[in-house]
């Protein structure tokens, strides 16, 4: 069925909307709240009704099927899947959507950004959709970290709250550490299977029960599962999670999220189930969820505590039931996924509906509700009475069902023990109990004295939601085959296959053992209720027996332990603060890793004889080389002059390039020297001084021997580039890429420059990723700069600025600023001549790069000379009155550039980044060469001109900031000018 | 360039001899950059090299290139003018920057300010 047929692609559109409109909504205007609304609910709907229309399909013909390449190389597709389960659950997601936005539109305070919230939550929907729908594990385990992602989103949306925070950092540490568990899991059974195809493993059954890995698989998904189905132990994220809106909660933690755990396992359950180890792991897990849940949930205050709770004890009466290994209870499971979603989402929204009108959630101050808001009150009770399991409700069907698969459920206990009827009964009359407690301790009673606010109805379209689901809870319960039937039928079906097994979807079974069963747990627990009265009232925070059992305090102790005592402990051991162990350890670890290369692999003689030493090139080297020296020996004492040495090692490997025919490097080499040395010496002021004082006594024996050390690793480290370098030079081997590109350049990349051709067109991927960096490097230096706080002794201002701040003191208004000015009149009037001409120099690169030396880079730090030499002889604000550069717009228009002419290929059908070059006739001039890759080079200029003059302008505000901060001297001179170079032409 | 064209015994002693005076300029110029005592005299040193010696150079080269080629080569008017244009900014600044040093620290080998 692959291919794509219609339905296939209104899948496709099903899954691919939510995302689309959380993107939409996501842009809306803050306090858009009702187009937020709309545009949700639209985007609900329209997903719901594309799934219904796939369900048409499901029902006549089986699977619908799309399959899109994804990964071709590593035999990776995304796979769309729709089959009875998945497009049921994904009808679920999406009608329980839009009920919940039509809530959340009226319980979201006007105030509150609410565009945010429907662009998660149906940012959220989409992922889910993904779950449901994907037919590759791969694919699930995608779309289910992406569910954790935006649920952690969804619950930290009142983030200025610090419970809020909390939450859903739990929720996102457990549930995404359990999607990683599952990713491995998946693999493991990818790997058992044969494939990542969902077909493919679920075909697989007899093969994955008998691997030798398949407890390992078991353990892992189970592990990601039960962390998002909220099982015991992994249940206590779920409570505190509550800190969400109740929308959220009503989606995410009743329909949702929660159940994807579900989905999963019976999404699995015919290749997974039918041994021992599913039977423990997952009926033990489930059997104490379900009991541990429900008891806890008796003693919960909080309304949405209380439905949390029941909550996990549901979800752990669906896992006990998957966990049954019957078929029966298979369909039982499926049951009551859906009905728990009807009515759980109903309690969660009438919980919200109190919060809103009260103020409160507490059951300890409400009272007597039923006075004040009737309708709600009714519609609460209908779905309480649900979730107890009251006959004619749909809960009350599947608990039936639950019954009569414990009764004849094979359990491979010793002593022939039936424990399964007795824990159902049991955890039965908890829930009775609790249901009773959130109806009768919120509605009845005596008037309630305690609220923040007196209560009365919600608006109607807030109930809306509320009706609709008590009345499908209802409907379900008193008509089930007409009204679930069908669904249950196919979602089985499509699970089960040829041994879906025979169950009868009607109220009255006749006086059967299972009737029994719920009349004495409805009994008992009533009776738990009455009994309990006392100790409820009292209103202590502690559950009886097992308040002591926190998983979540021992969650909060692994928390401090990883997050905070064990990284304290290995910062201690492996870290520092000091730039010099670091830099020691990155140059002894790549020494380390190159000897051990070179050590293991062998170095042989090269196959190039070396060419005769020539002994200008000689003498020019021993230049270079005293250069480098000599700038190592000053460097500590005497760092203009090492910057000036530095210079000239530098101009040395330039006349180097130049020698062996490299115009191009030399080029750059050459304008790279440039700004190198002009940002380093603009630093240079901000360095503090050191005192050549401590020359005169002997240091230390272990200072000396440091030093010794630190000499031998720069000396080895040295050598050993130097060495490397030679190997490398002395070898040529027989398919050399270089030869590739030397021969193609112009026939494939239509320029003569080889160089650039590689640049922008061979290798145009790497030079997108290389400015992308120089980008990030430029927006980090700016970052650290702005931040930068000078050390102390050389916040004080030079001779130079001091004398102009009492030469503007002493002068009248007109002649301030004019003392640099003068002293620099030719030089700056020179230099400004140089601007156009520079600038003109530098559009000669950036056109003739294709074909010669020239190209985008060197172009880019050209025209950033040009700017230096104003900002160096004219100041900064002379410069910044005159010229905005506005280099983040350069940089960022660069980058979208380059980006833009690599993607403008895919529009006439070639891969990203493919050039085209042709000719052109321009008038007057004639016919010129052309290339798209021309385009891309002059996005590589603006992102280099913008990034090295932000870096400069970065430099250059130090020293107007720098002055400012001292507040003495502002009270001399209230509006101080930049003295390196000051105004000529402004008075 | 190629290895075999006959070069007239004019250029080459024209071009020789033109070089030659670049080169010893310069040297002359390093020479005195080393023995002469202050800085405003060593400053006066390395503009040997930076006028007359690259003035030669320069010469020596379109002349070289234009028999060469058999055309009037002249892309080294270009750096000529770079050249004329640059170095006085790069000797005004170093200069301006001694003289301030100086007369902020009262030396008595330069003019007071005015």
């Amino acid at each position: 069925m692959s291919g794509a047929t219609i339905d296939s692609l209104l899948l496709l559109g099903a899954v691919v909307l939510p995302f689309i409109g959380a993107l939409a909504a996501g842009l809306l205007p803050t306090h858009a709240r009702n187009a937020a609304a709309w545009l949700a609910g639209a985007v609900s709907l329209g997903a719901f009704l594309l799934l219904c229309t796939v369900y048409q399909a499901v029902t006549a013909g089986g699977v619908v099927r799309l399959e899109l390449e994804w990964m071709p190389s590593l035999g990776l597709a995304f796979v769309l899947r729709a089959d009875g389960l998945a497009t049921v659950f994904g009808g679920l997601v999406t009608g329980m959507g839009a009920l919940v936005v039509l809530y959340a539109r009226y319980y979201m305070a006007a105030e509150d950004p609410v565009p945010r919230f429907f662009a998660f939550l149906l940012a959220f929907m989409g992922s889910m959709l993904g779950i449901v729908v994907s037919g590759n594990l791969v694919q699930i385990a995608f779309f289910w970290e992406l569910t954790s992602l935006f649920s952690f989103l969804l619950i930290a949306y009142r983030h200025h709250i610090a419970a809020a925070r909390d939450g859903a950092r739990m929720a996102l540490t457990v549930t995404a550490a359990g999607g990683l568990a599952l990713f491995s899991g998946f693999l493991v059974l990818g790997h058992i299977a044969g494939g990542f195809d969902l077909d493919v493993v679920l075909g697989a059954g007899s093969q994955i029960h008998a691997h030798p890995l398949y407890p390992v698989a078991l353990i892992l998904i189970l592990l990601g599962a039960f962390t998002k189905s909220a099982q015991f132990p992994f249940h206590f994220w779920l409570p505190q999670a509550m800190t969400a809106p109740t929308p959220v909660s009503a989606y995410l933690h009743s329909a949702t999220l929660v159940k994807a755990g579900v989905f999963l396992m019976a999404r699995l359950w015919p290749v997974l189930s039918g041994t021992d180890a599913w039977f423990w792991t997952v009926g033990t897990a489930g059997a104490i969820t379900l009991l541990v849940g429900a008891y806890i949930a008796i003693f919960q205050h909080d309304l949405k505590g209380l439905l949390a709770y029941s909550t996990i004890s549901h979800l752990g009466l669906i896992t006990l039931l998957l966990g049954l290994d019957s078929e029966l209870a298979m369909v039982a499971a499926i049951f009551h996924t859906l009905n728990h979603a009807t009515f759980k989402a109903s309690l969660f929204m009438a919980a919200g509906i109190i919060e809103h009108e009260t103020g409160t959630r507490d059951i300890r101050r409400l009272s007597g509700l039923n006075r004040f808001m009737p309708f709600t009150a009714r519609l609460a009770l209908v779905a309480a009475a649900a979730m107890a399991g009251v006959p004619l409700l749909n809960g009350f069907l599947s608990k039936e069902m639950f019954f009569a698969t414990a009764l004849t459920a094979d359990e491979p206990l010793p002593l022939g023990l039936k424990l399964l009827p007795v824990t159902a009964v049991v955890a039965s009359a908890f829930s009775v109990t609790y249901s009773l407690r959130f109806i009768h301790g919120t509605f009845f009673g005596p008037d309630p004295t305690d609220v923040p606010s007196m209560p009365h109805e919600p608006p109607a379209w807030m109930r809306l939601p509320v009706e609709l689901l008590v009345l499908a809870c209802i409907m379900v319960g008193v008509l089930p085959a007409a009204t679930i039937g069908p669904l249950l039928d196919v979602a089985a079906r499509s699970v089960l296959g040829e041994t879906t097994p025979e169950y009868s979807l009607v109220v009255w079974h006749g006086l059967t053992r299972p009737l029994v069963m719920s009349t004495i747990a409805l009994a008992l627990g009533v009776t738990l209720y009455l009994a309990l009265q006392r100790h409820l009232r009292r209103g202590v925070e502690i559950v009886p027996f097992l308040g002591a059992l926190s998983a979540r305090r021992l969650f909060d102790r692994a928390m401090v332990f990883l997050s905070w005592r064990l990284a304290r402990s290995i910062d201690r051991v492996f870290g520092t603060r000091r730039l010099q162990p670091q830099l020691r350890l990155v140059v002894c670890v790549a020494l380390v890793l190159a000897a051990a290369a070179a050590f293991v692999r062998g170095v042989g003689p090269g196959n190039i004889a070396p060419s005769e030493v020539d002994p200008v090139l000689a003498i020019v080297w021993a230049i270079g080389a005293s250069c480098a020296l000599g700038a190592a020996v000053t460097a500590k004492l005497h760092r203009f002059a090492a910057l000036v040495m530095l210079g000239g090692a530098g101009i040395v490997t330039c006349i180097t390039f130049v020698w062996f025919s490299a115009p191009d490097l030399a080029l750059t080499q050459l304008l790279v020297e440039i700004v190198t040395t002009v940002l380093l010496l603009l630093g240079l002021r901000w360095l503090p001084q050191r005192k050549d004082g401590a020359g005169a006594q002997r240091r230390p024996l272990i200072e000396r021997v440091g030093r010794l050390r630190d000499f031998g690793i720069a000396a080895t480290a040295g050598v050993g580039m130097a060495a490397l370098a030679y190997a490398v030079m002395v070898r040529m081997p027989p398919e050399l890429l270089a030869q590739h590109y030397l021969a193609r350049a112009y026939t494939e990349g239509g320029g003569t420059n080889v160089v650039n051709v590689i640049l922008v067109d061979f290798r145009g991927f790497d030079t997108l990723g290389e400015i992308t960096v120089l980008c990030a490097v430029a927006l980090t230096t700016y970052a650290l700069l702005r931040r930068f706080r000078p050390a102390p002794e050389s916040v004080q201002l030079p001779a130079q600025q001091l004398d102009q701040i009492a030469l503007d003191a002493a002068r009248p208004e007109p002649r301030r600023g004019r003392l640099v000015a003068d002293w620099l009149l030719v030089p700056s009037l020179i230099g400004r001549l140089l601007f156009p001409a520079i600038g003109i120099f530098a559009v000669f690169l950036l056109l003739r790069g294709h074909d010669e030396p020239g190209g985008g880079f060197v172009a880019g730090l050209t025209a950033s000379v040009a700017i230096i030499i104003q900002y160096m002889l004219m100041g900064t604000e002379w410069v910044e009155a005159r010229v905005r550069v506005l280099p983040l717009r350069w940089m960022g228009g660069g980058l979208l550039f380059a980006a833009g002419t690599g993607i403008g290929a895919w529009f006439f059908g070639y891969p990203f980044l493919t050039s085209y070059f042709g000719y052109v006739r321009l008038p007057l001039v004639g016919e010129v060469p052309a290339a798209s890759a021309l385009l891309f080079d002059i996005g590589v200029f603006a992102l280099v001109f913008g990034a090295t003059v932000l870096m400069l302008i970065a430099l250059a505000h130090q020293s107007v900031r720098g002055r400012r901060a001292t507040p003495a001297l502002d009270a001399t001179a209230p509006s101080p000018r930049v003295a390196v170079g000051a105004a000529t032409g402004d008075d | 360039m190629t290895d075999d064209s006959p070069l007239g015994l004019v250029t080459a002693v024209v071009t020789g001899s033109l070089l030659l005076l670049g080169a010893g300029l310069a040297a002359t110029g390093a020479l005195g950059l080393l023995r002469l005592g202050s800085f405003y005299e060593r400053l006066h040193a390395t503009t040997l090299g930076t006028t007359l010696g690259m003035g030669s150079v320069l010469i020596a080269s379109m002349f070289f290139f234009s028999v060469l080629q058999t055309r009037p080569v002249i892309h080294e008017l270009v750096i000529t003018v770079v050249m004329m244009v640059t170095t006085p900014i790069s000797l005004m600044l170093l200069v301006r920057a001694a003289l301030y040093r100086d007369r902020r620290e009262g030396s008595r080998e330069v003019p007071p300010a005015p």
